[in-house]
C-alpha cells in the first residue's frame, strides 16, 4: 500500500510540474503584462517604463524559475490589481470555496446515491423512472436560473434562508444544493449502472445463498463494490466544485475563489491567475490521488 | 421407509417473456434422502440447474416456480415468505457450490469474513467462535495454511483453492442439504479430481445430504448413489447409478453413455508411418513480461521453454495439458500468429516469419474454442464462410457461392444456413461454420485450440467425427490442443503432454493415454473417470 501511494505520488509531482509551466508560459504569452499593468489608454513608453520596472523584459524562462521558485517558498507574488500578496488574497477566499464544494458534494452524495441505489433494485419500475427523471431535470436546468428560482421561493417569498452573501453556513445552504444537483445526474446514474451490474454478479449469488437478502445484502455485500467508479467520478466532480463555482458564487455572492477567478481575469491580472490556473489544476491531481488511494482501500485487487 | 429428506412434487419453472411465459422446467418429482447423494445430469439448458435454483430461491429475476411444491425435512419451502426463507433455510438448510469459483467470491472482502458472517449471523456466535470454526473448515478442505488463508482476498488464490473456500463456506453452518452445481467444470482435470475426493469424504463426514449438478455422466457416476437424468426441462430417467449406467432405459441416457464409451475407444485407423514432417519446430522459445509499476520489478513468464519437434503429414497430434501449461502459446506460434522469441517453425522448407499473412492462411487455419464469439454476428454464414474465398481471389466471383455451398456440406450445414445470422445458430452449428470457414481454402493443416469444450457432449462427438472426417477426404494434418483426455483420445495418433511450458512426454497416443511414463501424465490419465462399457449377458457389448 505505501509502494502504492509512493508511486502515485511521484506522478503527481510530475504533472504538477507540467502545470505549472503550462500555466506560467500560457498566460504570459498570451498577455503583454507590463499593457495589462499599464492600461488599454497608456502610451509606448508608460508600458515600457512598467516593463522595466517589473523586469518583464528579462527572458521568460528566467522570470518562470524566479516564479516558481517563489511558489515553493510560498510566496506567490504580488497581484497588480489587488495590490496584495496572491498568498493572502487565496487565504481570504478559500474557506469559502471549501465550504461550498464540501457541501454541494454532501448534497451530491445524499441524493445521487439513495436515488441511484433505489432506482437500480427496482429496475425499470415507477422507482426507477422517478430517479431518472430527477437527475434529467438536474442536468437539463441551468445552474444560475436554479439558484434564482430557490432565492425566489425559499429567501424571498418563504424567508427560510437568506438571499445571499458568505457569514454563516446558513448562507450556503441554497448555493451548495445549486452546485450540488448539477453533480447529481452522472453520480447517480453510475451508481445505478455499478450496482446493477454488482447486484448480477455471481458472489451475489453466492451471498443470497447464504442467506443474505433486502438491505442487509446491499449493505453487506453490493455497496462498496458498486461505489468503486462512483468514487473516482465524485472526485472529479469535487474538483468541479472547487474550480467551477463561478456562476454560483456570483448569483449569491460568496467571496470564493471562482469569484476571485472571474474578477482577476477581468482586471488582467495575471499574477494571480496564473496561481488560480495552478491551483485549480492542482486540486484536480490531489483529489485524484486521493479517489485512488480510497479505491485501493476498497478493492484489494487493485493494491499493488 | 425413512422419511425423505427433500420431497420435490411437480415442479415446473417458467419464464416471463414478451409472448407469454415459456416453461423450462416441467413436471419435476425427486427425493433425497439423508445422507444420500443424489446426482443429476444434463446438457446445457436441461433445465438442472434452473430447477435447484428455484429450490433455494435463487431463481434470475424473470423466472418464477409456477406449478409443484418443495417439502424439505417436513417444511413446505413455498409457503414461507422471503424473509423467512433467508433466515431459516438458506445457507442453513441448503447451502450451495457454483461453477464457477473464479466470480463466486465477493472480491473486496477477505476470505476470514466471508467465511464467518454467515455463522455471526445465523447463530449469533461471538466473532472468536466464528473464526476458529472457519479455520477447522478450511483444513477441513484440506486448504494449506488455514490461518493465513483468512486474511487473503480471492483473487491470491487459485481456482481449486477458491472452490475449496467456497466448499468450506457452504459447510460453515452444517447444512443438511448441499447442492453442488458443475463444482468442478471450471477446473483443470487433476483438480477436478482432488475436488470430488474432497466431496465424498466431507459428504461421509457431516452425513449430510447432497445434490450434485454435471454435463458430465463420468464425474456424476463416480460420486452419486442415484441418477436423474434431464433433457429439455423434463427429467427422462431415473435410477439407482449401476442401473443406470448399466441398464440405460431412455434413447438419450443411452445416447449420452455411447458418447462416452465411443470417445475411450481410440480410433483403429491405420496410418503410414514414415510420412514427410509439414511443421518442424526447431528449438522455439516464448516468454511474456508482465510490466510492473514506477518501483516494482517486471516479472518474466516462460510460456514455451526451448522445443523442437515435427509434425507429420497427414497425423493428428495432441498437445495435452492444463491451462497455463503453455499450449496455446505453442498453437499461436505454429500458426504464426505471434513470433517465437527464438528458434524458428518451418511448414515443409520455408521459415514461417517469411510468409506474408495471406500465404500462410493458405498453408494453416485455426479453428478457436469459443465459436460464440468468434464469428461476427454482423455477418451471415455465407458472406463469413466465403470471406477467404474473396480476399485470396481464388476461386472465379461466379463460382464463389456454389463453392461455398459445398464446402459448408462439408462441414455439415444445408444450404438454408446461408443467409443466416450467427445468433440463429447453436454451438455446434456455430463450430461447423468455423470449421467451414477454415477448410474453405484447402489448408494442409488445421489447428484447433480446444474445438469442443464450448459444446455439450453428444454435440462434441459430432464435431469430433466431422474433423476426422474431413481430414480423411482433405488429407490434411490436425493439431488438437485440448485439456481433455477424451477427446484427445478419440482424435490423435501421438500426444504430447505439456507442464510449465515443457513437453513432460511425447508418444503414440495408445501408449501415453494407457501407459504413460511421467507422473504427471498418470496424473492426467488417472482424473479421467472411465465409465466401464457393460457387457451383455452373451459377453456381447450392448
Amino acid at each position: 500500500m505505501f509502494r502504492f501511494i509512493m508511486s502515485r505520488l511521484l506522478v503527481v509531482v510530475a504533472v504538477a510540474l507540467a502545470l505549472s509551466v503550462v500555466a506560467f508560459f500560457l498566460l504570459n504569452l498570451a498577455v503583454d503584462p507590463a499593457q495589462a499593468i499599464a492600461g488599454e489608454e497608456a502610451d509606448l513608453l508608460e508600458i515600457e517604463q512598467i516593463r522595466q520596472r517589473y523586469g518583464f523584459d528579462r527572458p521568460l524562462i528566467t522570470r518562470y524559475f524566479e516564479w516558481f521558485s517563489g511558489v515553493l517558498h510560498g510566496d506567490f507574488g504580488v497581484s497588480y490589481y489587488w495590490n496584495k500578496p496572491v498568498g493572502e488574497l487565496l487565504l481570504e477566499r478559500l474557506p469559502e470555496t471549501i465550504t461550498l464544494a464540501l457541501m454541494s458534494l454532501s448534497v451530491t452524495i445524499l441524493v445521487a446515491i439513495p436515488l441511484g441505489c433505489a432506482a437500480a433494485l427496482n429496475p425499470n419500475t415507477f422507482i426507477d423512472r422517478m430517479a431518472l427523471g430527477v437527475a434529467v431535470s438536474a442536468q437539463a436546468i441551468p445552474n444560475f436560473w436554479l439558484g434564482l428560482m430557490l432565492i425566489i421561493l425559499l429567501a424571498v417569498i418563504y424567508p427560510i434562508f437568506p438571499v445571499s452573501g458568505d457569514k454563516t453556513l446558513y448562507h450556503f445552504v441554497l448555493p451548495a444544493i445549486v452546485l450540488g444537483a448539477s453533480s447529481v445526474p452522472p453520480v447517480m446514474r453510475l451508481m445505478r449502472t455499478g450496482l446493477l451490474e454488482v447486484m448480477n454478479a455471481d458472489y451475489i449469488r453466492t451471498a443470497r445463498s447464504k442467506g443474505y437478502y433486502g438491505w442487509r445484502l446491499l449493505i453487506r455485500h453490493s455497496l462498496r463494490n458498486a461505489l468503486l467508479p462512483v468514487v473516482s467520478v465524485l472526485a472529479v466532480q469535487l474538483g468541479h466544485k472547487f474550480g467551477g463555482s463561478v456562476i454560483t458564487e456570483s448569483v449569491f455572492a460568496i467571496n470564493g475563489l471562482g469569484r476571485l477567478a472571474l474578477e482577476s481575469i477581468l482586471g488582467a491580472d495575471i499574477p494571480t491567475v496564473q496561481i488560480l490556473v495552478f491551483v485549480f489544476a492542482f486540486t484536480f491531481l490531489a483529489l485524484n490521488l486521493l479517489a485512488d488511494i480510497l479505491n485501493a482501500y476498497l478493492d484489494p485487487r487493485l493494491r499493488t | 421407509m425413512t422419511e425423505p429428506l427433500l420431497k420435490i412434487s411437480n415442479l415446473a419453472v417458467s419464464f416471463k417473456t414478451h409472448y407469454g411465459q415459456v416453461e423450462v422446467v416441467r413436471d419435476i418429482n425427486l427425493t433425497v434422502n439423508k445422507g444420500e447423494t443424489l446426482g443429476i445430469v444434463g446438457e446445457s439448458g436441461s433445465g438442472k440447474t434452473m430447477s435447484m435454483l428455484a429450490m433455494a430461491r435463487l431463481l434470475p429475476p424473470l423466472a418464477y416456480i409456477s406449478a409443484g411444491s418443495i417439502q424439505l425435512d417436513g417444511t413446505d419451502l413455498l409457503a414461507l415468505n422471503t424473509a423467512k426463507f433467508h433466515q431459516q433455510i438458506s445457507g442453513k438448510k441448503i447451502a450451495m457450490i457454483f461453477q464457477e469459483p473464479m466470480t463466486a467470491l465477493n472480491p473486496v472482502y477477505t476470505i476470514g469474513r466471508q467465511l464467518t458472517e454467515t455463522v455471526m449471523f445465523h447463530e449469533k456466535v461471538s466473532h472468536a467462535t466464528a473464526v476458529e470454526r472457519a479455520i477447522d473448515m478450511l483444513e477441513a478442505v484440506k486448504m494449506p495454511q488455514p490461518e493465513q488463508r483468512m486474511g487473503q482476498y480471492p483473487h491470491q488464490m487459485s481456482g481449486g483453492q477458491r472452490q475449496r473456500v467456497m466448499i468450506a463456506m457452504a459447510l460453515m453452518n452444517s447444512p443438511d442439504l448441499l447442492i453442488a452445481d458443475e463444482p468442478t467444470t471450471a477446473l483443470d482435470v487433476t483438480v477436478q479430481d482432488e475436488i470430488i475426493e474432497l466431496l465424498i469424504d466431507l459428504q461421509k463426514r457431516f452425513g449430510m445430504a447432497m445434490i450434485f449438478i454435471s454435463h458430465d455422466l463420468g464425474v456424476v457416476s463416480r460420486i452419486s448413489d442415484r441418477i436423474i437424468v434431464m433433457q429439455k426441462g423434463d427429467i427422462v430417467e431415473t435410477g439407482n447409478t449401476a442401473d443406470v449406467l448399466t441398464k440405460p432405459q431412455h434413447p438419450y441416457t443411452k445416447g449420452l453413455l455411447e458418447c462416452l464409451w465411443k470417445l475411450e475407444e481410440p480410433r483403429q485407423i491405420e496410418k503410414p508411418d514414415n510420412m514427410p514432417p509439414v511443421i518442424s519446430v526447431k528449438g522455439i522459445k516464448k516468454s511474456y513480461t508482465l510490466s510492473g509499476g514506477l518501483m516494482r520489478k517486471a516479472t518474466i513468464i516462460e510460456a514455451v521453454k526451448t522445443t523442437s519437434f515435427e509434425v507429420l503429414a497427414g497425423e493428428t497430434l495432441a498437445i495435452v495439458g492444463e491451462s497455463g501449461s503453455g499450449k496455446s502459446t505453442m498453437a499461436k506460434i505454429i500458426n504464426g500468429l505471434i513470433p517465437a522469441d527464438q528458434g524458428q517453425v518451418l511448414y515443409g522448407d520455408v521459415d514461417v516469419t517469411s510468409l506474408t499473412d495471406k500465404q500462410r492462411a493458405r498453408i494453416v487455419q485455426p479453428i478457436f474454442q469459443d465459436p460464440y464469439s468468434t464469428l461476427n454476428p454482423n455477418h451471415t454464414i455465407g458472406y463469413i464462410v466465403s470471406r477467404p474465398l474473396r480476399i485470396h481471389d481464388i476461386v472465379p466471383a461466379a463460382e464463389i457461392k456454389q463453392k461455398t455451398l459445398d464446402v459448408m456440406a462439408q462441414a455439415g450445414l444445408t444450404e438454408e444456413f446461408y443467409h443466416r445470422f450467427p445468433n440463429q445458430l447453436s454451438g455446434g452449428q456455430r463450430q461447423r461454420v468455423a470449421i467451414a470457414r477454415a477448410i474453405i481454402l484447402e489448408p494442409k493443416i488445421l489447428i484447433c485450440d480446444e474445438p469442443t469444450s464450448a459444446l455439450d457432449v453428444s454435440i462434441q462427438e459430432q464435431i469430433l467425427d466431422l474433423l476426422c472426417q474431413l481430414q480423411k477426404d482433405l488429407n490434411m494434418t490436425l493439431i488438437i490442443i485440448s485439456h481433455d483426455m477424451a477427446v484427445v483420445g478419440y482424435l490423435s495418433d501421438r500426444v504430447f503432454v505439456m507442464l510449465n511450458g515443457e513437453i513432460v512426454e511425447r508418444g503414440k497416443a495408445e501408449q501415453v493415454l494407457k501407459s504413460p511414463r511421467t507422473d504427471y501424465s498418470k496424473k492426467l490419465m488417472a482424473s479421467v473417470y472411465n465409465v466401464p462399457k457393460p457387457q451383455s449377458e452373451a459377453g456381447a457389448p450392448l
